[in-house]
């Protein structure tokens, strides 16, 4: 037997999933940098717990971390599904994790309104690097939850197999890495 | 990845519960008034929450190591701006 027969062959598809860990670890960077924006406002700023930190929702904060975290149980249930070839419970899955992430921003955009209401804005101390760390992570979810739905139509138009299914498995580590940072947030901005 | 995600028996549900509990737990944490406790407490369970989802559902535990350490060198990279607000943050206090 030659030499190159007994090289394990990677699929290529792998790389996908490679370009997508490598794309994940700038992201890492990207949200560190916001997060201590809000960190260094927080810190210098005394204010903080009068000003800002009293005038969030706890409970409703907590309500909608639990909708990503029943999200990222139903992206691993559609990848699950599909690993063993069940087509329709991939489905099912993904329209659950759309409902859920639309849910969530639902319940950012009703956070968003409270705060504007008590006189939160964009250009308050809190209120820019609040507003730009959340609306950043929000719109991650946003595309996220368009990446679901691509993964739907994109499976209608061209299926895809218990053997082939790379674009769920991407779309499943970028939303549980979005996950991730919310768990970060929600512990930083909200409950310290 | 595929064969993975089929071979492999991880109780994904179990993980869930867990994940959702330890949130329970930060939240009721938060309104604890001793600091000294809390702040550590909250930082611990993030991390704990984190890494599950890390290792468990985006598969890091059984996939190529390669992936992991993409991931931990984001982390790497984000020192120097953690260093950088360090040095930062006495001069815009003053400021």
């Amino acid at each position: 037997m030659s030499e190159t027969t007994s090289i394990i062959p990677v699929p290529q598809s792998e790389n996908t999933k490679f370009g997508m860990w490598v794309f994940l670890g700038g992201e890492v960077v990207f949200f560190v940098s916001l997060i201590l924006i809000f960190l260094l406002t927080r810190i210098v700023n005394p204010n903080y717990e009068i000003e800002f930190r009293s005038l969030l929702s706890i409970p409703v904060i907590a309500g909608n971390t639990f909708i990503l975290l029943t999200s990222s149980y139903f992206v691993v249930r559609a990848l699950e599904a599909i690993g063993i070839g069940n087509h329709k419970g991939m489905r099912n899955n993904l329209i659950v994790v759309i409902a859920l992430g639309f849910l969530f921003l639902a319940g950012q955009m009703v956070e968003w309104a409270t705060l504007f209401r008590d006189g939160v804005n964009y250009s308050s101390t809190f209120g820019m690097p609040f507003f730009t760390v959340t609306g950043i992570h929000g719109t991650h979810v946003f595309i996220g939850v368009l990446w679901a739905i691509y993964a739907l139509v994109g499976d209608r138009r061209l299926p895809y197999t218990k053997e082939n299914h790379m674009g769920i498995e991407n779309f499943g580590l970028y939303w549980h890495f979005v996950d991730i940072v919310w768990i970060v947030l929600f512990t930083l901005i909200y409950l310290i | 990845m595929s064969h993975q995600t089929t071979e492999r028996r991880v109780n994904y549900l179990g993980i869930f519960i867990f994940l959702a509990i330890l949130t329970l737990v930060e939240t009721l944490a938060s309104y604890l008034q001793q600091t000294t406790i809390k702040f550590p407490v909250l930082i611990a369970l993030s991390v704990i929450k984190a890494v599950l989802v890390l290792l468990y559902f985006m598969h890091l535990k059984f996939d190529s190591r390669i992936f992991g350490y993409l991931f931990i060198a984001g982390c790497l990279l984000s020192i120097p701006l953690i260093l950088v607000m360090i040095f930062v943050m006495p001069i815009i206090a003053d400021y």
